[in-house]
């Protein structure tokens, strides 16, 4: 049976599965956990954490699928939650972003200030770049 | 809480709903719409005179993330 060219995906190396991944990333967001937002920590932290990850994202070492060879006509769907959190952005960020106007960033601060939300976040950007990284 | 906070916070709240609908719309069979993982896939394929832009940039943009939620 013939495979089209752009359904053919890349044989999966074991250790890049997201079984295997995944857990790695657990202890990595533990520690990120423990260290407090504008802290110097916290940000050596994620800069070296983060650059290391951009490197190796970077280099071709790491398996990745076919890309489509083209989009679907309906990615303009996309655009619809992308201009919704758009227009709130930049209207509570223009009105200052205060408690009356605010922005993502000022809604998630006091929730991330917690242990077990903030691991959680780590996780998620972690296990964001390896789902990213192997576009 | 003021009408304007509860506007915003029903604004992201709506936006990621919308975020998790068209992703589902994707996911059907025979769909019209791409995933959110194709997006991106053919973003990072995207190169101008063999330097990786799209991936440069998808992966500079998760980088931001992590360190604007994190870090800073």
């Amino acid at each position: 049976m013939e495979q089209r060219p752009e359904l053919a995906v890349d044989p999966v190396r074991p250790w890049a599965r997201a079984q295997v991944m995944l857990p790695v990333f657990v202890p990595f967001s533990l520690i990120g956990g423990l260290l407090p937002s504008f802290s110097l920590a916290a940000n050596l932290y994620v800069l070296a954490l983060g650059g290391g990850m951009m490197l190796a994202g970077m280099s071709s070492r790491l398996p990745r699928r076919a890309a489509p060879p083209t989009l679907l006509p309906g990615v303009a769907w996309w655009l619809v939650p992308i201009a919704v959190f758009v227009v709130v952005e930049v209207v509570t960020f223009a009105l200052g972003s205060t408690h009356d106007y605010p922005t993502l960033s000022l809604l998630a601060d006091p929730l991330l200030d917690g242990y077990l939300l903030r691991s959680l976040a780590y996780f998620g950007w972690l296990a964001g770049f390896w789902g990213l990284v192997r576009r | 809480m003021s009408l304007t906070r509860f506007l915003a916070i029903a604004g992201f709240v709506l936006a990621g709903l919308a975020v998790l609908a068209v992703e589902w719309a994707a996911r059907r069979p025979d769909s019209r719409v791409p995933t959110v993982g194709d997006v991106a896939a053919l973003v990072m394929r995207y190169d101008v005179s063999g330097i990786p832009v799209g991936r440069l940039a998808i992966l500079s943009f998760w980088f931001w993330l992590g360190w604007h939620f994190l870090a800073r």
